[in-house]
């Protein structure tokens, strides 16, 4: 048994470039299997987080561009005058916004200063902060991510000019940077403030882009989902109500689909990765033939030849695999790199499991690379291999 | 004294199984590279090719997109004043005011919902966007129930054929009939649909007009109109309608720096598996190379035979992976423009400028790939070679 683990030993050493080689070429593929799984998997985490806040969103029927009137409300809440089962209705408009002289392009939110705190509790943890958005009309909630783009803390006062009526700069004071909101990148404020400044500027008023209600439990989700859309059908604005999951994901799978593409470069870095090590393990093959064709003739069984090519195999696979899943691992937990951010994904998790699972594959490559050869030793006819030699 | 380019070619199938094996490595980067780039290549091309660079496109200030932007009927009368205007053979200045508004409408391919950009036209608008073409069908009459669709939206969307049914309007109860197909030059106008100005306005219940653009007697000049429009006496925001669209496309630049890191990750992977070949290459020809060197070619001729040979493998695979992908080149894709919330389809592109950048990747990777193994190969000691043997 010892001996045999020698040979393995030796095998692998024999030709260190060569195994290095494709250790790395295994390697770097892992890397991208990690990342983009890493990527698919927060992208999901999010949605199921989204699922989870029991929130459901009304948009106007035909266009989310569409607004709808402010005075929806009341009537949505008039459906369950207890508030047990509809917790918050909460009108939104987007005014999405920039600051001046800067092209970078902001998300934000005027929202309904009484119901935002209840329907989005991931937001204004502390009492103070919820006690700044109460009494400060021009009270503003950055998202962390914007937070680090700009430069921006509590206490600031911004100015932010916004894309939409009334087009003319509008001052904030930030409030909270809301650590713990999984959404990094938009900014809220206080609909009553944005309403003076349309009043002024003689905009339309009492108009909203969409409204997000929170229910009791997924069985009032579930109902009033149907029920919202029954109460304005055939009026002049229909609205049309899915829960936050099924709103966020239509609006992801838009722009590139990026999870659909994002799995299909993963499992192309794989078949690469399969290539890279069937090559290896072929030029081994080719070399050791007259090995394989001695060990069988001095007695040893077919079996034995096929359990060494593939452990070899195996072997420089793994290390490939781990040093390909320890790399983003360390690097997105243990160093600077963990602040990266991806859009709606806060930061980059590259799970253990996800670690595990590209290990596994990485066998799987190993097993798959291993094959051929393996398969061929078994076959190989001693005669005619130890004739072909020079 | 070179070796010649055949003695490289032979020497690809002695090891036929290796040289599959890197061919495939590397054909399937340069594919996976091919794709990536055709999606910016396509967009970009698609908005490269929008709007004119006479026309002015004018929004409210602040807004960042047609349909984010108001203007009040009274601006519009202003804005026939600017300088340079052009005007139309019946003497009107060349002013088109235009609605944009959108709708959902369902893919031909996988009946997922697309929200398409309406446009509502009054008829001199056919004068301003002088690129816009009918290519089946006729006009729709201004306020009937008629609309002519682009060709890339006919071809993406379900039922935009001549004769088929789209319900618009604010509660999609208007049946609007397409009855002409046109195209713009391969621009963001053909994944529109186009009515008529007072029709879109009554389905839709809107009073205001969402952009104005001018046509411009004087191009060269453009910065005096637009300098008008910006100033006091009118101060709406004007550009050159070309600009407003090259800005769209600066969402493309995220897929193009994504497609680098991948890439640049993955040709490592590739300059490895190339190493690992070429070595078992040398080791296996020491003797060959020795007696080489023996009948005079010098190691700066067996230096460069071993690179050829690895860039020659590279560069067909090269030549496969883009094959490959001029498979997916022209299929029509759509993406959601964050900026005007409607979709943009375009066809995915294969250019020139992606075949230059893979065929670049291929060489450098062959290259560094084989340069250590060449180098080993070109001092190898002739003696000890031949002796060994």
């Amino acid at each position: 048994m010892n001996l045999r683990l020698l040979y393995l030993a030796r095998n692998l050493t024999r030709n260190r470039i060569r195994t290095a080689l494709t250790c790395a070429a295994v390697a770097l593929p892992i890397i991208i299997y990690v990342l983009s799984t890493a990527v698919v998997e927060g992208y999901e985490e999010f949605l199921e987080q989204a699922a989870r806040e029991l929130r459901l969103a009304v948009t106007q029927r035909t266009s989310i561009i569409n607004p709808l009137p402010a005075g929806h409300r009341p009537k949505i809440e008039s459906l369950d005058p207890t508030g047990a089962r509809l917790v918050a209705v909460c009108g939104m408009r987007w005014i999405g916004g920039r600051i001046e002289n800067d092209p970078r392009p902001l998300s934000t939110l005027a929202v309904d200063a009484d119901t935002f705190p209840t329907s989005f509790p991931e937001y204004l943890r502390s009492p103070d902060e919820r006690e700044a958005w109460v009494r400060d009309k021009q009270a503003l909630i950055i998202g962390r991510g914007v937070a680090g783009q700009f430069g921006w803390k509590k206490g600031d006062r911004v100015t932010i000019v916004p894309s939409v009526p009334p087009y003319t700069p509008m001052e904030f004071h930030v409030v909270s940077t809301s650590e713990e909101a999984s959404d990094p990148l938009t900014n809220w404020f206080r609909r009553d403030y944005l309403e003076e400044e349309l009043r002024k500027s003689g905009a339309p008023e009492g108009l909203v882009s969409f409204f997000f209600i929170k229910c009791g439990s997924k069985a009032d989700l579930d109902h009033f989902r149907v029920a919202i859309d029954a109460l304005f059908a055939r009026s002049p604005d229909e609205t049309k109500t899915q829960d936050e999951k099924t709103f966020m994901n239509e609006y992801v799978t838009q722009q590139f689909n990026l999870p659909r593409n994002l799995r299909i470069l993963a499992a192309v870095t794989v078949f690469v990765a399969v290539m890279a090590a069937a090559n290896t393990m072929s030029m081994n093959f080719r070399d050791r033939i007259s090995e394989y064709a001695t060990l069988k003739s001095m007695g040893f069984s077919g079996g034995i030849v096929f359990t060494m090519i593939q452990s070899e195999s195996l072997l420089t696979c793994a290390a490939g695999g781990i040093a390909g899943a320890a790399v983003p691992y360390v690097l997105f937990t243990h160093t600077p790199m963990k602040n990266f951010t991806v859009p709606l994904i806060q930061h980059l998790d590259i799970a253990p499991a996800v670690c595990g699972q590209a290990v596994l594959i990485a066998l799987a490559i190993g097993l798959l690379a291993g094959a051929w050869p393996s398969w061929l030793a078994v076959r190989l006819h001693v005669v005619t291999a130890l004739r072909s030699l020079e | 004294m070179a070796l010649p380019l055949y003695y490289n070619w032979r020497n690809l199938f002695v090891r036929k199984l290796s040289t599959m094996l890197t061919f495939a490595v590397v054909a399937v980067i340069v594919l996976v590279l091919a794709v990536l780039l055709s999606f910016a290549a396509g967009i970009r091309a698609s908005l490269a090719s929008s709007g004119s660079r006479s026309n002015i496109m004018v929004l409210k200030p602040g807004a960042t997109a047609e349909s984010t932007s108001i203007i009040l009927p009274d601006e519009i009368s202003k804005l026939v004043q600017a300088p340079h205007v052009a005007r139309g053979g019946d003497g009107r200045p060349l002013v088109s005011e235009e609605l944009c508004v959108q709708t959902s409408i369902p893919r031909s391919t996988d009946g997922t919902l697309a929200n398409v950009a309406v446009r509502g036209v009054a008829p001199v608008a056919f004068d301003v966007h002088r690129e816009v073409r009918l290519i089946e069908g006729r006009r729709f009459d201004d306020g009937a129930l008629e609309v002519i669709v682009g060709k890339a939206a006919r071809d993406r969307y379900a039922n935009l054929q001549i004769g088929g049914e789209v319900p618009l309007g604010k509660l999609s109860n208007r049946t609007y009939r397409v009855v002409g197909v046109f195209e713009a030059g391969g621009g963001a106008l053909e994944s529109e649909i186009w009515a008529g100005l007072t029709s879109i306005r009554d389905s839709f219940d809107r009073r205001f007009s969402s952009s104005a653009v001018l046509a411009l007697d004087d191009a060269v000049r453009a910065d005096e109109t637009i300098a008008a429009i910006n100033g006091p006496s009118i101060q709406l925001e004007a550009r050159r309608e070309s600009d407003y669209y090259i800005e769209l496309s600066r969402k493309t630049r995220e897929i193009v720096l994504l497609t680098s890191i991948l890439i640049g990750i993955m040709s490592i992977g590739a300059v490895f598996a190339v190493a690992n070949t070429m070595y078992a290459s040398v080791d296996g020809r020491r003797r060959e190379i020795a007696m080489l060197r023996t009948i005079g070619f010098s190691r700066g001729a067996i230096l460069t035979a071993f690179l050829i040979e690895s860039m020659l493998i590279c560069v067909v695979a090269c030549a496969a992976g883009i094959g490959g992908s001029l498979l997916l080149s022209g299929s029509r894709q759509d993406f959601l423009s964050d900026t005007t919330w409607t979709v943009l389809a375009y066809e995915l592109r294969i250019t020139g400028d992606i075949v230059v950048s893979a065929l670049g990747l291929a060489v450098v990777v062959g290259a560094v790939g084989a340069l250590a193994p060449a180098l080993r190969a070109s001092r190898i000691r002739v003696i000890e070679a031949l002796r060994k043997a």
